[in-house]
């Protein structure tokens, strides 16, 4: 069919197929008074078009760092991005300018955070702030982005959009605050959307509507979603694939699914332990299980590590995992990990059974 | 929002019947015989009963403190010995020049140290940084006559630029009045601006750790308007507090000031009236800053209420 398909769809759809996102071997470093941190050291990973990708792993593993990098959000005095590529939509991202960076934040990928409480600014009206990403980037009129910044407020399910508007973030709870930051991140239609744990700091009733809430409006704006989560129970809800992340690095990425079901790296292994199996996709539903407590301490990303990063915590590490670092392997289609034991190319161990 | 500033007038009243008892007392707290005080050493005891008959204090306390209130809610603040003209005239008479040097102290401070302070807040540890904040520990360290002399000699005697002293009446236009004032008024508000800079900077770093700072400029903001509409607006409130708490250091700099640059206003006043013992100006002249100082107040707790909406209730 292909080859016979020569109208112009047919080129749009092949362009379909490039992710919208693509990161290659991203490292981002602090530089502070007693050393260098590797918050991020050597991340990878592609977002396709509509899709939904969590990004899993333990506190202080470079998560938000990584989101931050993207949007180019790291400040200068204190960090940089010292490598790799982010790619999105054809563009280098770590080529931009300021200015070019700031047209692109807001508008076209858009990022919420963790702390509802204290994003907005206390100072404004929350239509105000939504009114502000609108007039700054569709150049609307105070008017007409008012409007618009209504429609939002209805469109993320705030009762009584008109008058909520008017009203300062001290008003509002929680949920609330955190769909006026979801209006913010989605005023401009963005091809791209990160959330950094945005349930995180909610009651659980109030989470569960807020993710929702993220679905459906993902479905009907087609945006793509990079989803942070510490929630293996989101993960199985929400995301198509997933990446997990260790000491800065990109440990494993797959489908959800073969994740869940076909754990590569011993890391992930130990951390969805008690995860239910597909068997039962309805108790997934309903569990919410926080990621599994591994043995040993997460490395200091103050010294440089040669080999795995996960080495002294791994119950089947060998010499070589302390002294070489294992690259990113592919395991099947869309589905690969960073460990020398488990890599399909490790004729002997790769047949080793599941811990 | 009119309950707030209703509440912060009425909070304003017993806060003047303070000042007025006190200053009531003032006289009559002085060991001795106020009347004998006021006269001085050379009086006669003719002279000292005069003074004594003049300003009622051979009746009861009680009726002088009532006639007293009384007056001062009429706008009568006395009579001087000396010159014998109600105070409330020799006031209205020295009033401009202090009120001009004043307001331009605070113009010339203000527009100066807040930009100051943004921009060190925000290359906070860079060189311009470094700059400002050595600025801001010199104008705390040098007296104000000191940098009024220095300022006298560069620009009015060594450049020739503006005049060394004396004060230009706002009805002689204002060009002339303008000149007269710019630098007594930078003498006076290095010291203001040190402050104000200060502030501004250490205000402004705390609110651009905020995490909605961090939000602004994930939507796209502009720097610009990331510092002035989103962070110096939140900074708001400690920078007017100090700027209204510079408003009580202003009145002692006005007096050196004026005794600087040789400007007739309420300084003078004061000092002239210290030297004399003419107590009925000086109590009037207590009455008169404290009561500016509680309008200003005044002024400085309502303008909260147009930074924060969260004090509105
Ligand atoms: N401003 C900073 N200065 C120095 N180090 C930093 C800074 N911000 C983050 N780091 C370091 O970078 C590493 C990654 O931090 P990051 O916030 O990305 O973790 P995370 O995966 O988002 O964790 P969490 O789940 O707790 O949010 C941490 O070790 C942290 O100490
Ligand atoms: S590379 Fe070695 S240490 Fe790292 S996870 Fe695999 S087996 Fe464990
Ligand atoms: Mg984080």
């Amino acid at each position: 069919m292909a080859a016979l398909d020569k109208t112009p769809s047919g080129a749009a759809r092949a362009d379909n197929t490039e992710p919208i996102l693509s990161v290659r071997d991203l490292r981002t470093q602090f530089f502070t008074s007693d050393g260098v941190v590797r918050a991020v050291d050597g991340v990878s990973f592609d977002l396709h078009r509509s899709e939904t990708l969590c990004i899993v792993g333990e506190s202080g593993c470079g998560k938000s760092v990584t989101a931050l990098s993207i949007l180019g959000l790291i400040p200068r005095e204190i960090g940089r991005v010292v490598g790799g590529s982010i790619r999105f939509d054809g563009m280098e991202l770590t080529k931009l300018d300021e200015g070019e960076m700031r047209r692109i934040r807001g508008n076209r990928i858009s990022m919420i955070f963790q702390e509802p409480m204290s994003s907005l600014n206390p100072v404004y009206t929350v239509g105000f702030q939504i009114a502000e990403t609108l007039r700054i980037h569709q150049g609307l009129s105070n008017k007409a982005a008012a409007e618009r910044a209504i429609e939002m407020l209805a469109l993320v399910r705030i009762a009584d959009a008109r008058r909520r508007a008017g009203e300062y973030p001290h008003q509002l709870s929680g949920g609330m605050r955190q769909r006026v930051m979801i209006a913010i991140a989605l005023a401009c239609n963005p091809q791209v959307l990160i959330a950094d744990e945005p349930t995180t700091a909610l009651d659980v009733t109030i989470q569960a509507q807020i993710l929702e809430l993220m679905v459906e409006l993902k479905e009907r704006l087609g945006t793509a979603i990079v989803l942070i989560t510490h929630d293996l129970g989101v993960v199985a809800e929400v995301a198509e694939r997933v990446i997990v992340m260790y000491a800065g690095r990109t440990a494993e990425e797959a489908t959800v699914s073969e994740l869940l079901d076909n754990p590569q790296h011993p890391y992930t292994r130990g951390l969805i332990g008690s995860i239910p199996r597909r068997s039962t996709p309805g108790a997934r539903k309903t569990t919410r299980t926080r990621l599994q407590e591994i043995r040993g301490i997460v490395p200091s990303l103050r010294e440089e590590i040669p080999g795995c990063a996960f080495a002294p915590r791994c119950s089947i590490a060998t010499e070589r995992c302390t002294s070489q670092r294992p690259p990113l392997e592919t395991h099947g289609p869309r589905h690969s990990a960073a460990c020398w034991e488990t890599a399909p190319s490790s004729a002997l161990t790769a047949t080793s059974p599941r811990s | 929002m009119t309950t707030y500033i209703l509440r912060r007038l009425l909070a304003t009243i017993p806060v003047m019947a303070v000042v007025a008892l006190f200053v009531f007392f003032l006289l009559h707290l002085t060991p001795g015989d106020p009347a004998a005080v006021i006269a001085g050493d050379d009086a006669s005891p003719a002279e000292v009963d005069g003074i004594r008959r003049k300003l009622g204090l051979d009746r009861p306390i009680w009726e002088q403190f009532g006639l007293y209130v009384w007056n001062l809610l009429r706008g009568d603040l006395g009579t001087s010995i000396f010159s014998n003209l109600p105070v409330m005239t020799l006031v209205k008479q020295r009033l401009e020049p202090s009120l001009v040097l004043a307001v331009a102290t605070l113009t010339v401070a203000v527009v100066l140290a807040i930009p100051m302070g943004v921009l060190a807040a925000w290359k906070a540890r860079s060189a311009i940084d470094r700059v400002v904040m050595g600025f801001s520990v010199l104008g705390f360290a040098v007296p104000v006559f000191l940098v009024g002399y220095l300022l006298i000699y560069v620009f009015a005697i060594q450049l020739r630029w503006l005049p060394v002293q004396g004060y230009q009446p706002l009805a002689n236009g204002i060009g002339g009045t303008l000149r007269s004032i710019t630098l007594p008024a930078l003498a006076l508000g290095m010291t203001y601006m040190a402050l104000i800079a200060r502030i501004t900077r250490a205000s402004m770093l705390e609110v651009l750790s905020e995490d909605y700072i961090r939000t602004a400029r994930a939507k796209g903001v502009a720097t610009s308007s990331v510092l002035l509409r989103h962070a110096l607006k939140n900074a708001a409130v400690p920078i007017v507090t100090v700027i209204g708490i510079g408003f009580a250091l202003l009145i002692s700099g006005v007096v050196i000031t004026e005794t600087v640059f040789n400007i007739p206003g309420l300084g003078r006043l004061t000092v002239d009236a210290i030297l004399k013992r003419d107590y009925p100006i000086i109590q009037g002249l207590i009455i008169l800053f404290a009561a500016s100082k509680v309008l200003v107040n005044l002024l400085i707790d309502i303008s909260y209420t147009l930074f924060d909406p969260r004090i509105r209730q």
